[in-house]
């Protein structure tokens, strides 16, 4: 042990009681503390810099045209291809469903024959209105914010969601009443 | 090519060699770099004759049907279907990296270190062989061969047809049992969930159960102590809690064993 | 017109052989030869082993070993395959960095550009894919190699785990090259791995437990989560094919580099290859 170092008697002699820390421990910890706490620091430094502050990234709102434009009882595809949302117009009201399988992000397709969403990447299945009825999707699909400006246009949030399972689908602002 | 045991004879005698032991340089070098020539030649010929794929443009809004990852990571997405993302994705795959760390940690058998054999550790080798071949390197060749559009199952030899339709609807354990035998008490969410809980909790007991009736009697379990035993048994019963989870979907359309939607977590 | 007797003076190998030792001592006795190699060396054991001992490449391997590792039907090569694997992919690597650029606009059209207008370009790019799979195969051979001969048991079990880990790097390796070329098997394949980020327990905003910790932290949304530190944003777009890449060409496969050599030298201090005691 340390009594074999020399200049280290005075150490050992001295009653461990009252020096349960000497001051090498101290400087001891307080040395690796301060070091390890920089580092930790400098890892968060980091971990905030991977995100930044702003993102160049496309609108999330669109215009998606007039009521006219949709067809009743019909699910519109005009916009899957550029922004990823189906517009759904039913009896008395119309709404915007994301075209995002709640499973794993993929592209479900519609498939008007039988009547559903199929998504192609583990098969996931939803109803018309969204609701997830077969494959491993874990909940219904997203609803989107839509409202009509002035001119009658409807104008798609998709960075505001509405949920089934929160019971947001009542949500005024998640449909327009026709 | 001069024999490894005559040029060491012809240098020096060999009682003053251990038997077992040969200089690296040759022997060794000697065949890593033939192993390696003749590999790098096949590499070169495979990539002469075979293009590596290049399909359409990336395209965030059209999905290819189907999407398959690459083909190692096929096993991963066929337990996809079986269990949420957060399991399949997270849960098990950090279970399975942990779980390959420990192993020779847990396994203190002292026997078969150097050399093939099944008689003398035939628990570990069955263990790893059905977790590799069985739930990795089979579910491969499934995602890999079986699954077609829609991720439906087709046989190699049949037309993918996208439009196939399978029916996979799905009912959750609890409401099965409400359906099947009138148990209607289980519609209850909080009811069904404590009823998952308990299901889920009584899975990983049996490995408590097995270590107190046994521990008595079995050798091999009071060598292992609890503490190991309890990594052993928890690691194997997540293990066969995939198959299991996938019989449940293929025999009565299980979805979920257990449904807490308020954390959410579905198991 | 020739005959047979020009066939018999070309066929005779003992002349030969005599020629070739004549130019041979006439090459090693130059006064240029003599300057660059001072003298040759006895095939004896100690020059057997400083052969791996003092060469900086060779010397990861111990200098002796078991008789039984080099047979291949012990080893099936698999590990070292890996790693040679391993340098094909670096190799490659390197010189498809030449020509590709880790932008949205031109990544495919890089592609395209290797395969028709860069002459071997396609045989890299063939090479480089091929060989990584290729190691992805070689690393699982070797693990299973690795556990049926029950390599890992003492003194071993550090080296397992970290054999562990470069089986993950391997795969992340792979998977981060995944989305490069920027075509639809590229986005699709990162978009569902990603996805599976968001789902993290605690730290993705569709995992378990993703409302409480929004309530706590106000963290964890699309925003900033577990998913959007690999995508770098919200979607799988341009900044995702860059971190992609750098995570691709330089922080896996330093950090694979660095395990690998921890890899290797512990096989060596470990003991060597293992072997029936």
């Amino acid at each position: 042990m340390q009594t074999n170092i020399p200049g280290s008697e005075k150490l050992v002699e001295k009653p461990v009681e009252r020096n349960l820390w000497t001051r090498r421990d101290f400087f001891g910890f307080a040395g690796w503390g301060a070091f390890l706490s920089a580092i930790g620091l400098g890892l968060l430094g980091f971990l905030r810099l991977l995100y930044p502050r702003v993102l160049f990234e496309p609108s999330p709102v669109f215009k998606a045209g007039k009521i006219e434009d949709f067809v009743e009882g019909e699910v519109s595809e005009k916009f899957k291809e550029e922004q990823r949302v189906w517009i759904i117009r039913e009896a008395g009201k119309i709404y915007a469903i994301q075209a995002i399988c709640t499973h794993l992000g993929c592209t479900p397709r519609w498939l008007p024959l039988e009547g559903k969403f199929k998504c192609p990447c583990h098969g996931s299945g939803f109803t018309k209105d969204g609701v997830n009825f077969e494959g491993p999707a874990p909940r219904p699909l997203e609803r989107l914010a839509i409202r009509m400006d002035e001119e009658g246009n409807l104008i798609i949030d998709k960075s505001k969601k509405y949920l089934y399972e929160k019971g947001q689908w009542e949500d005024p602002e998640s449909f327009i009443v026709l | 090519m001069v024999e490894p045991h005559k040029s060491e004879e012809q240098i020096i005698p060999p009682s003053s060699l251990n038997p077992d032991k040969i200089h690296t340089w040759p022997f060794l070098v000697r065949v890593e770099f033939i192993v390696g020539l003749l590999v790098l030649i096949f590499l070169t010929i495979w990539s002469i004759a075979i293009d590596a794929p290049l399909e359409e443009p990336a395209n965030p809004t059209k999905t290819p049907n189907p999407s398959k990852a690459p083909w190692y990571f096929l096993g991963l997405q066929e337990m996809l279907v079986y269990f949420d993302p957060w399991i399949a994705g997270v849960l098990l795959p950090s279970l399975i990296i942990v779980g390959l760390m420990v192993i020779p940690y847990i396994d203190i058998n002292s026997k078969g270190s150097g050399y093939y054999t099944f008689r003398e550790r035939p628990f570990a080798v069955g263990m790893y062989c059905f977790g590799f071949l069985i739930l990795w390197i089979a579910l491969i060749v499934v995602g890999v061969f079986l699954r077609g559009p829609g991720w439906n199952f087709f046989a190699p030899w049949e037309a993918w047809d996208p439009h196939k339709v399978v029916a996979l609807t799905n009912v959750d354990l609890n409401m099965w049992l409400a359906q099947t035998f009138g148990l209607d008490f289980l519609r209850n969410q909080v009811v069904a969930a404590l009823f998952g809980l308990s299901l889920i909790g009584g899975y990983y007991s049996l490995g408590a159960v097995f270590y107190l009736m046994k521990v008595k009697t079995n050798e091999t379990l009071q060598k292992l102590g609890p503490v190991r035993y309890g990594i052993v048994a928890f690691l194997f019963l997540t293990m066969m809690a995939l198959p299991i989870k996938m019989v449940l979907r293929w025999t009565l359309n299980i979805k979920y064993i257990c449904v807490l939607p308020w954390v959410g977590i579905n198991i | 017109m020739g005959g047979p007797g020009v066939v018999y003076r070309f066929m005779n190998l003992i002349q030969l052989k005599a020629k070739y030792e004549e130019i041979r001592k006439t090459v090693v006795d130059s006064y240029v030869w003599k300057s660059i190699f001072r003298h040759g060396y006895k095939d004896t054991p100690r020059n057997r082993v400083l052969m791996t001992a003092s060469n900086v490449f060779l010397h990861l391997h111990p200098s002796k070993m078991r008789r039984h590792g080099i047979k291949i039907s012990y080893t099936w090569c698999a590990g070292g395959l890996t790693f040679l694997f391993f340098l094909v992919t670096v190799v490659t690597g390197v010189i498809l960095m030449f020509y590709y650029r880790p932008v949205a606009e031109y990544a495919y059209v890089d592609m395209k550009y290797l395969q028709f207008d860069v002459p071997f370009g396609m045989i890299m790019r063939n090479m480089h894919r091929w060989a990584a799979h290729l190691m992805v195969i070689l690393v699982m051979l070797h693990m299973f190699r690795v556990f049926m001969t029950g390599s890992y048991k003492p003194p071993r079990e550090f080296n397992w785990v970290v054999g562990v880990l470069l089986l993950v790097l391997t795969f992340l390796l792979s998977f981060t090259g995944y989305l490069l070329p920027w075509d639809q098997l590229s986005i699709w394949a990162v978009t569902v791995g990603t996805n599976m980020a968001r789902a993290t327990p605690l730290l993705g905003h569709e995992g378990p437990f993703a409302a409480q910790m929004q309530e706590l932290t106000g963290l964890v949304t699309p925003r900033y989560d577990a998913r959007s530190l690999l995508t770098a944003g919200t979607v799988v777009g341009a900044p995702t094919l860059l971190r992609f890449y750098v995570l691709h060409c330089i922080f896996i496969p330093i950090a694979a580099a660095i395990l690998m050599i921890v890899h290797f030298w512990r096989v060596r201090k470990d003991g060597g290859i293992s072997g029936p005691l």
